[in-house]
């Protein structure tokens, strides 16, 4: 952890328009719980769908992607990630500040909305919006990683992530259920789902399977994201 | 006091090709930017996996046609039904038409020649529509074809498919404009891709959220204009108007009619609008 690197990236991500990004999909999410109880629709089954479909569904992995890439691509994309590299600080140890960065915004704008959007539609109930609050939180940790790793190893990190996100998770883990053990959301759902005592939530994967691949995953993906660093090379752009 | 010296610079006295041309030039730049044309092969492989993906249901289709001897994915639903990829392609393309422009700042340098800022937005969106159109309608064609070549009792569904190729020009006119005003407020393309990504997903992840809480409680009919947030449905929902297909909604029928079709040119007009304010200080990032 470089407390200045850790800055620098903090200004990077916060003080552009990435900023707006960020904040338009937590701000939706609490207007549509909003919405949701002004018509008097709040129950748990529609806490519930409206968090798997929409705040772990949709809103994570963007928010991931966004966050976990942000925080190294532009740097790559400039060409001033040289003047970082050059320096003597070691390259894992940058890889871990800037996860550790990513994880941070996870946190403020990904799992926080979470637990308020729950909260507004239920309340404390069966624990609904602490489950899914630390679920969201546990799979962002997860999504930084792999995202911030793929932001080093291609150019293309955003549209890869994306096909990620919305073809394998989405379209594929809807139609195979198999596919479901592979997905990042999944595993945040059955945390959720464990924590949580609502009757309505079932997770698909067990909890002995997803607790240690949102391990293997994370510290995997971060390991290699700082190897990749070490014998980075800068390439020129299309 | 000056004078100006005659250094012996040779003049140009070939034919001046007009700007007619020079748009049409920065149309097809464009167009083959959007499919990675005349750049490494890096470039080439998200569209045309993409596009490659799009041809997979139209093979199935045919498949179907062909063993089955029953009709396949009717052509009036397959841009709602593919919607995902065609909405993946749109963000991952975009960005390469507009990002290069503004981040190398070459603008000033286009600007500077006969084209104008309306010009340049108008080759912009062209190049844009078209892909997206090639998108949609290569796979219908090769359904079409198909359909003609199994030849199945009963006439071919010829006005379905062409009020779908109508429709999927309207598409990807409406995603075009849409797409690329969003993707030109920056100049780096991965925001790009996630910004144009993030409202497509905004409008199609709370549609079903927002119509289920208005039909549970009673508010079938305001419910039903849910649907069309979404750029896909609203579309489908003009092609139901025009050439009186069934629609393609998950659950429910929508609103159609004048209204819809009012709804999409106000939006169109919106992003091209847009646009052209966005360019207005063209150099700006």
């Amino acid at each position: 952890m470089n407390t200045v690197v850790a800055g620098i990236t903090y200004r990077a991500l916060l003080g552009r328009r990435r900023i707006v990004l960020l904040l338009l999909l937590p701000v939706a999410l609490i207007g549509l719980a909003v919405l949701l109880r002004a018509f008097g629709a709040a129950d748990q089954a529609t806490a519930v769908e409206l968090m798997k479909s929409f705040a772990i569904g949709t809103m994570l992995p963007l928010l991931g992607l966004i966050a976990g890439t942000g925080v190294i691509a532009p740097e790559i994309d400039d060409g001033t990630i040289i003047h970082l590299l050059s320096k003597p600080i070691s390259r894992p140890v940058i890889a871990q500040t800037k996860f550790l960065v990513a994880v941070t915004m996870l946190a403020v704008f990904a799992a926080l909305p979470t637990y308020v959007a729950a909260f507004i539609l239920v309340g404390n109930e069966d624990d609904i919006a602490v489950g899914f609050a630390t679920g969201s939180l546990v799979a962002g940790i997860a999504y930084a990683a792999v995202f911030l790793l793929l932001g080093v190893v291609t150019r293309h990190a955003v549209t890869i992530g994306i096909i990620y996100a919305l073809v394998w998770e989405s379209l594929v883990g809807n139609l195979i259920a198999g596919a479901r053990r592979f997905s990042i959301q999944s595993w945040g759902q059955s945390i959720a789902d464990q924590i949580s005592a609502s009757p309505f939530l079932e997770a698909d994967v067990a909890l002995g399977f997803a607790v240690p691949a949102l391990l293997v995953v994370t510290v995997a993906a971060v390991f290699w994201a700082g190897q990749r660093l070490r014998v980075f090379s800068l390439t020129g752009d299309e | 006091m000056s004078e100006i010296y005659d250094i012996g610079y040779r003049h140009y006295d070939g034919p001046r090709l007009g700007r007619g041309y020079s748009t049409r030039a920065l149309a097809v730049h464009s167009l083959r930017g959007v499919f990675g044309l005349g750049r490494p092969a890096r470039s080439k492989i998200v569209p045309f996996a993409l596009a490659t993906i799009m041809l997979v249901p139209a093979v199935v289709s045919i498949a179907i046609m062909a063993l089955a001897r029953q009709p396949g994915i009717p052509y009036s639903g397959f841009a709602v039904i593919m919607q995902a990829v065609i909405a993946i392609f749109l963000a991952a393309q975009a960005p390469t038409v507009v990002a290069p422009d503004l981040r190398y700042r070459v603008l000033p340098l286009y600007l500077s020649r006969p084209v104008s800022i309306a010009e340049y937005v108008g080759a912009k969106v062209t190049a844009m529509t078209v892909a997206v159109f090639a998108l949609v309608a290569t796979p219908l064609t090769v359904m079409y074809v198909g359909e003609l070549v199994v030849d199945l009792p009963g006439p071919p569904a010829t006005g379905e498919y062409l009020g779908s190729m109508v429709t999927a020009l309207l598409l990807a006119l409406l995603l075009s404009a849409f797409g690329l005003a969003l993707a030109s407020f920056t100049p780096r393309r991965g925001l790009g891709v996630a910004s144009v990504i993030t409202v497509y997903l905004l409008a199609s992840a709370s549609v079903p959220i927002i119509y289920a809480s208005m039909a549970v409680t009673g508010n079938e009919e305001a419910a039903a204009w849910a649907w069309l947030m979404n750029p896909f449905w609203l579309v489908d929902s003009v092609q139901s108007w025009l050439f009186g297909t069934p629609p393609h909604s998950i659950e429910g029928g929508y609103p159609s009619g004048p209204a819809s079709a009012a709804i999409l040119v106000v939006l169109i007009g919106a992003a091209v609008a847009a646009l052209a304010l966005r360019y207005r200080k063209a150099a700006a990032q």
